[in-house]
């Protein structure tokens, strides 16, 4: 590792990793763009925004708190990831869920990748903030 | 962009899908845009090619 990267490795600090994680979950992309890492989070935010308002348009369903079969609750969480976009989904989605087509069911799916994708760029942007990765 | 993705056939929301998700890990695990742009190649093109392999093996399921 070369000293330019070891320098910016270690420059992050817990505070700074914890605002990045939540400000990337609230609105994908956000958290590495407050770190500065503008193509990461314009890509963040296209990709996982661009899915999870197609999940929504194409009329996808939404899991909702307190299920009590395993997969929706599974899938309940899968969708929490989605953040600013789980709150502002009955906004998006006027229409309401159609998962008796094709469609709606792809909708579902997509939604909720969305979510598990913004997890993992939550983590990395926590990881960013910490300083543990560049 | 509800007529848009309202209307998107089964081939079209899987491309969509495999696109998306191939370019956010390629930012998520590679640095440097050719490293980055191989990667959501190669994703994507295994994406479809195992989308459509798995179409063609249920297809004599769904006669």
């Amino acid at each position: 590792m070369d000293e330019a990267i070891q320098k910016q490795v270690g420059a992050g600090n817990l505070a700074t990793g914890i605002f990045a994680a939540i400000a990337g979950w609230i609105v994908p992309g956000l958290g590495h763009l407050l770190l500065r890492r503008w193509g990461k989070a314009a890509a963040y935010f296209l990709c996982i925004s661009g899915l999870a308002c197609a999940g929504l348009v194409m009329r996808g369903g939404v899991f909702a708190a307190g299920a009590q079969d395993l997969f929706d609750r599974l899938g309940f969480f899968a969708d929490l990831g989605t953040g600013g976009f789980y709150l502002l989904a009955h906004w998006i989605q006027t229409a309401g869920p159609d998962v008796a087509h094709a469609t709606g069911d792809y909708g579902t799916r997509m939604f909720a990748t969305a979510g598990m994708l913004n997890l993992l760029t939550v983590l990395e942007a926590y990881e960013i903030g910490r300083g543990r990765r560049t | 962009m509800t007529s848009l993705f309202g209307s998107l056939t089964h081939f079209q929301a899987l491309t969509f899908f495999a696109l998306v998700v191939s370019i956010t890990f390629a930012f998520l695990s590679k640095r440097g845009t050719s490293e980055r742009v191989k990667y959501v190649l190669l994703a994507l093109l295994a994406f479809l090619l195992v989308a459509i392999g798995i179409g063609w093996l249920m297809y004599p399921f769904s006669q």
